[in-house]
């Protein structure tokens, strides 16, 4: 690897911070719009559901998202403030679709610290101001002239300094806020402020109400009639509006989020942290408030956002768990649950630990990751690629060729597969009992290997050999009309359409039929200069049935040709170079946009924009998809077209944003596949593989597949070994004993195939899992799994006690084989030459694996190395180990094995608060910090003095934007070692937003080309809201910011294919190279996850 | 299968067991939820269809002046501003008081500033008031003036200073 590092993202954000309800696109239109950290998502509600309309990339974190309605506007703006400290309001063009920016400016102060409780940004309801609490002690205002536009920003000093909520009030003549505080005795009031506008200042406001709930941390503004606000303790629920104050107690529980039903405020829904809802109702005479009730509803995922939608269909956001879409019923079902989930959409966050593995040992990564938080908690199976899920399969040698038939015309499903062999054809059909049987169609031909079958119109089906076309009728079953190729000669290959037939024989004749009702009419007949090697009539026009176009691979010149049907006139020829002739040709059409694809013997693929008018052959481009030919087939699957292409890499073609996009497929070699849609197996294929016939059904199409292992607790550490095929992982949950919740941790340890736990050995009271590994040892062959303890005591600051378990798997069971005390928490544990190396507080701790006199093992400590903080993350290579320490960098130690000591060899000196770090090779190491930021790190050996040897030089910093909790070596792509990609190596990281990331080391020159692709992608792609790129990926802590270097932001990169196609252009021209240079380079990145 | 079923027959015997009433209760709490015709059809469709990503290759730098930056002046600076202007009102009142300055100009001045130890308490009420009563004192202005002040402005304009608040004020608004 290198310094020169690419970070892209390979599954974006997913865990639900913000949401809110409103007609932001069109003043008809109602929209949810969601935060989820660095990105919004605006759906529209329709009668049919949400419907998802834009996934809008935003230069900064989300702190803030709410919409509002300046006087005199149609519609809603949006206004998102980051935590960088930059706002923006957002309007939606309803002409151009675009979102246009009505505001923005930097709300960040030179002084003051940071709030701890988070930023807090409000809108007054009659839209005079916007409040932001960002610092403490300090109350911005951003008032709004009476034309809506915003003015200059003033700060109010605040007296309280621990503010957990603010809020406007609703009603009031002049802007007031309610400030929901805790004093220095932490006795927690609530005070209101009106905001004097002309004086710059806060005016005491009309009430206050002291000592409240302990916990309370969350007001409820209640709107005009009733006015007041509500606030929600852990034990009472308070109603106050100066004169009135009603209270009602509630079971104790922490109360994330809340979100209003009723446009009056009379009804709100209450999520909290053990995920149950519950309806908060207001009572009220005459705008009297008289009480408050609250009613349990059901559980839904841990809250962090509630919106309500319409017609009792509710948003619940979630960064623990999925967020769902629900219904709350009227009645409650037989667990007395009101809920109802309609949908969950899948969140990886937080996703605290990984792992790389290769569970179908086909040489493509799949991470494993512990994601989710308490009752959400699970692992996720994270694959590139699609999965075929195997219904059915027979053995069967030596298949050439797979057909599948109707039995009418008009039939919704297959009825017949037609299995062809070198001298034979078989049938098989669906039973009355759904089985698949050998059957018979008495018209075909069964004593020759079929080339091509197909359903005709008219009821009709036909069958090519190598020695005639039979056309046959689906009813009777018998021969309709035959017609045989000229003596002497036979068909090679063949293709067929509902109503033509096109086979070419030996000689390059190129023969042209038209099925008519019962008979075969030759219409054409050509002879080319060579052999032809491939054919293709797939109808891409307007008639599905009848195609004006038909695409020939060639022999000997390598050539791939379009005729025009029916006359066989040679459209266009496009040499395909090389010496590896064409197998497989197909026209296909794709989200409106035609193409020819064209496989190679080779593995290789080429596609080609194709005019359908005139046949023309534009924008050629070339991928790798395995080595062995290729053939390739189009099926369907919820009214999307897709190419199949089988070979010893199958993998699915599909568009998405008019860009092809190329897919593994979860097998390991495809001859042949056809679609078989019947009514035992819908939407199912045929694939013949190996020896074998099966039918299987495909996941949703999507670049990234996840499967979700729900645990219903929270795992912490994963780890995979090889040799039990299992994982094991340190995870807890709370549990309920007499009344009082406690941590139970557990070791657990789970089949890799079926996920289920296999066995548990649970930790003693108090005892944390901190680390887990699976090693050998020197002289023991045997794989252990090890785990590192720590003793979390409530009366102790640090942990000063812990345990490293060496477990071995026997018989699918965790047996203890040693264990060894520690002096702390055992945060990292790494195999280090044969030994075990563990992070144990501020130590570094090597121990031998000995063997006792009695034949037993037990570890023994070697050597040590102090001198840190709290070691909390190690990786080692070779002798070298690197460590992150909690706030002091990066260092390097050495272990000499002659002294048998680990010594420090150099440090990075900068305070940094590490989250993760990796060697990337001998010499660089990349570290992720608390502050969202990525940095490398080059060990100087070759400096000349001690003092610069000892300095780990930083030579890359970004601003990721994202709390990275591991870096793992590894892919989640097949890599193949003909693509240039197949070099560039990768590590991936998880983060706590559930994005999975990859950072690649380029080439020098290849950097270089990318890094000023950037800088020209920098001033066409703007940042939404005025927001600058540059700005955001800057490397940013308390203490300093400095512009990203050494870093490329791929997600901006790879959005060049999405540009428009002037735009490209233009970027292309001012770059000097071509545009299908620029594009071919840039897709190859898009391979690198 | 042996797993979900459990749970069941446990969660039905303990609402039999609390009380069913409660179950009412939150149905009759959640009838009439608001609705505007969305979700309305009778099944959901989970997926329709895909989502776009923004590309973002429009202008988005915000129209004039709506490139917020926040006042610099520091907020002491700021409330000493203030508390000077307060005093040069204060000033001119004091003299206005002492019978130099016309009617019309102490009324002028004393409407801008009430006195400074009344200032915090009450200048929301002033400033609300600001605007409308550039030729006299506002009746709010007035009613926040103690009853010795108001004396001091009647005896300025030559009127009578004996009597109630209310009187006062009136007094003093009929010359105004």
């Amino acid at each position: 690897m290198s310094v020169w590092n690419y970070a892209v993202t390979a599954h974006k954000p997913t865990s639900v911070t913000h949401s809110c309800v409103g007609n932001f696109t069109s003043p008809q239109e109602l929209n949810l719009i969601i935060a989820k950290c660095t990105r919004i998502e605006i759906h529209l509600l329709t009668p049919h559901g949400l419907q998802p309309m834009l996934d809008v990339p935003i230069y900064g974190r989300i702190a803030t998202l709410e919409l509002f309605r300046p006087h005199g506007e149609p519609q809603d703006f949006l206004f998102i403030a980051t935590e960088r400290y930059k706002f923006c309001v957002l309007q939606w063009d309803t002409e151009t679709s675009e979102l246009i920016t009505r505001a923005m400016g930097d709300v960040s102060d030179r002084i003051g610290r940071p709030t701890d409780n988070g930023q807090i940004g409000i809108i007054d309801p009659d839209c005079r101001i916007i409040g932001l609490h960002l610092y403490d002690g300090l109350f911005k205002v951003i008032p709004f002239d009476n034309r809506g536009q915003l003015k200059e920003a003033f700060n109010i000093r605040l007296e309280e300094l621990q503010v957990l909520d603010i809020k406007f009030l609703y009603g009031c003549l002049k802007p007031t806020i309610v400030v929901l505080y805790q004093d220095n005795k932490d006795a927690r009031h609530v005070k209101t402020y009106e905001v004097a506008l002309k004086d710059k200042d806060f005016v005491e406001g009309p009430w206050s109400q002291n000592n409240l709930d302990n916990g309370a941390s969350l007001l409820i503004p209640v709107p005009m009639p009733l006015g007041g606000v509500i606030i929600i303790g852990e034990e009472t629920i308070v109603y106050c509006n100066g004169s009135a104050f009603k209270a009602i107690p509630i079971r104790p529980s922490i109360t994330r989020a809340y979100g209003r039903v009723d446009a009056d405020g009379s009804r709100y829904l209450l999520g909290d942290n053990a995920g149950l809802l519950h309806l908060l109702v207001i009572t009220y005479e005459r705008e009297r408030v008289t009480g408050l009730k609250i009613e349990h509803l059901g559980e839904t995922s841990v809250a962090s956002t509630i919106s309500y939608l319409d017609n009792a269909v509710v948003y619940v956001g979630s960064s623990y768990g999925d967020s769902q879409l629900i219904k709350l019923n009227l009645q409650p079902d037989a667990k007395g649950s009101y809920v109802e989930v309609l949908e969950r959409y899948v969140n990886l966050g937080p996703i605290v630990d990984f792992c790389v593995v290769d569970l179908e040992r086909q040489g493509q990564g799949q991470v494993v990751t512990c994601s989710g938080a308490y009752k959400d908690g699970s692992l996720r199976i994270v694959r590139n690629g699609i999965g075929i899920n195997e219904q059915a399969s027979v053995e069967l040698q030596g298949i050439k060729g797979l057909w599948s038939l109707r039995s009418s015309t008009n039939d919704p499903y297959d009825t017949f597969l037609v299995v062809s062999f070198i001298s034979e054809t078989r049938v098989l059909a669906m039973n009355m009992d759904d089985e698949l049987e050998e059957s018979e169609i008495e018209g075909f031909c069964a004593e020759v290997q079929t080339l091509f079958c197909q359903n005709a119109i008219d009821d009709q089906l036909v069958q090519v050999t190598a020695n005639s076309v039979r056309l046959v009728s689906s009813t009777t079953r018998e021969l309709l009309h035959e017609w045989n190729a000229p003596s002497g000669y036979s068909v090679n290959v063949a293709t067929a359409n509902a109503c033509q037939v096109l086979l070419a024989t030996g000689g390059g004749h190129l023969v042209y039929l038209e099925i008519s009702d019962k008979k075969l009419v030759e219409v054409k007949h050509v002879q080319l200069e060579y052999e032809i090697s491939c054919l293709d009539i797939n109808p891409i026009g307007d008639n599905s049935n009848y195609s004006s176009l038909a695409a020939v691979g060639m022999w000997t010149d390598i050539s791939v040709r379009i005729f025009s049907l029916p006359n066989l006139e040679l459209l266009v020829k496009e040499n395909l170079g090389g010496e590896i002739i064409p197998r497989s040709v197909l026209l296909c059409t794709f989200e409106g946009v035609s193409y020819l694809l064209c496989a190679l013997g080779d593995g290789h693929l080429l596609n080609f924009l194709l005019n359908v008018n005139t046949g023309e052959l534009s924008n050629r481009k070339k991928v790798s998809l395995g080595t062995q030919p290729i053939m390739l087939r189009t099926f369907s699957s919820k009214d999307t077209t897709y190419v199949f292409a089988a070979s010893d890499r199958p993998t699915v073609i599909y568009s998405s944003n008019k860009k092809l996009l190329y897919s593994n497929v979860n097998l390991k070699e495809v001859s042949h596949m056809c679609p078989f849609n019947s009514a035992a197996f819908p939407d199912s294929l045929a694939i013949a593989k190996e020896g074998e016939l099966s039918i299987g059904t495909i996941d949703d199409i999507q670049k990234l597949h996840i499967r979700t292992i729900p645990l219903g607790e929270q795992a912490r550490r994963i780890c995979h070994q090889e040799q039990s095929r299992t994982f094991a992982i340190c995870s807890f949950k709370n549990c309920l004993t007499s009344n009082e919740e406690t941590e139970m941790h557990f070791i657990r340890l789970l089949d890799d195939q079926t996920f289920e736990f296999i066995s548990t050995y649970p930790l003693d009271t108090y005892e944390h899992g901190c680390s887990i590994l699976s090693c050998s040892f020197s002289d023991d062959n045997n794989a252990y799994y090890c785990v590192g303890t720590a003793y979390v005591l409530p009366e102790e600051n640090e942990p000063s006690k812990g345990r490293i378990l060496v477990f071995v798997v026997e018989d699918g069971k965790l047996q203890l084989i040693a264990e060894k005390e520690t002096k702390g928490a055992v945060y990292s544990l790494n195999a280090f030459n044969g030994k075990l190396l563990a992070a144990i507080n501020q130590k570094i701790q090597l121990y031998k694996w000995m063997l006792r006199e009695d034949g037993s093992r037990e570890l023994q400590s070697e050597c040590g190395h102090h001198g840190h903080i709290v070691a909390l993350y190690v990786q080692t290579r070779g002798d070298f180990i690197v460590v992150g320490d909690l706030m002091k960098s990066i260092s390097l130690l050495l272990y000499k094995h002659e002294e048998g000591a680990i010594e420090e060899l150099a440090r990075d000196y900068n305070a940094n608060w590490m989250s993760a770090v990796e060697i990337l090779d001998d010499d660089v190491f990349i570290g992720a910090e608390n502050n969202y930021n990525l940095f490398t790190v080059r060990k100087n050996s070759d400096a000349a003095t001690d003092e610069e040897r000892g300095r780990l030089e930083v030579v890359g910093e970004y601003h990721l934007g994202e709390f990275v909790n591991r870096f793992r070596h590894g892919s989640l792509v097949m890599r193949l070692p003909d693509s240039e990609s197949g070099h560039i190596p990768t590590v991936i990281f998880g983060t706590i937003n559930g994005v999975i990331g990859v950072v690649a080391s380029l080439p020098h020159d290849h950097y270089v080309f990318f890094e000023k692709l950037q800088s020209n992608l920098v001033k066409v792609i703007k940042g939404v809201g005025g927001l600058s790129h540059e700005q955001w990926r800057s490397f940013n802590n308390e203490k300093r910011t400095v512009d990203a270097r050494n870093f490329l932001d791929g997600d901006l990169i790879e959005s060049f294919l999405d540009l428009s196609r002037n735009k490209m252009d233009e970027i292309a021209s001012s770059m000097g190279v071509s545009l299908e240079e620029l594009s071919r380079r840039v897709e190859e990145l898009t391979r690198l996850h | 299968m042996e797993s979900e079923g459990s749970p069941a027959p446990k969660a039905r015997a303990a609402k039999g067991a609390a009380s069913p009433p409660p179950d009412n209760t939150a149905s009759k709490y959640l009838s009439g939820l608001p609705s505007r015709g969305l979700f309305s059809s009778p099944v959901l469709s989970s997926n329709l269809g895909g989502i776009r990503v923004y590309l973002c290759d429009h202008d988005t730098a915000p129209p004039e002046g709506q490139l917020i930056k926040t006042n610099t002046t520091n907020i002491l600076i700021r409330a000493l501003q203030n508390n000077k202007q307060k005093g040069d009102l204060k000033d001119l009142l004091s003299k206005s008081a002492t019978g130099i300055a016309t009617g019309k100009r102490s009324v002028r001045t004393a409407e801008g500033k009430p006195p400074p130890k009344k200032a915090k308490s009450t200048s929301a009420s002033t400033s609300n008031h600001r605007g409308s009563s550039s030729n006299g004192f506002s009746e709010n202005t007035l009613q926040t003036m103690t009853v010795e002040r108001l004396r001091a402005l009647l005896k300025d304009r030559g009127l009578p200073t004996r009597g109630k608040k209310d009187e006062l004020i009136a007094r003093l608004k009929d010359e105004a």
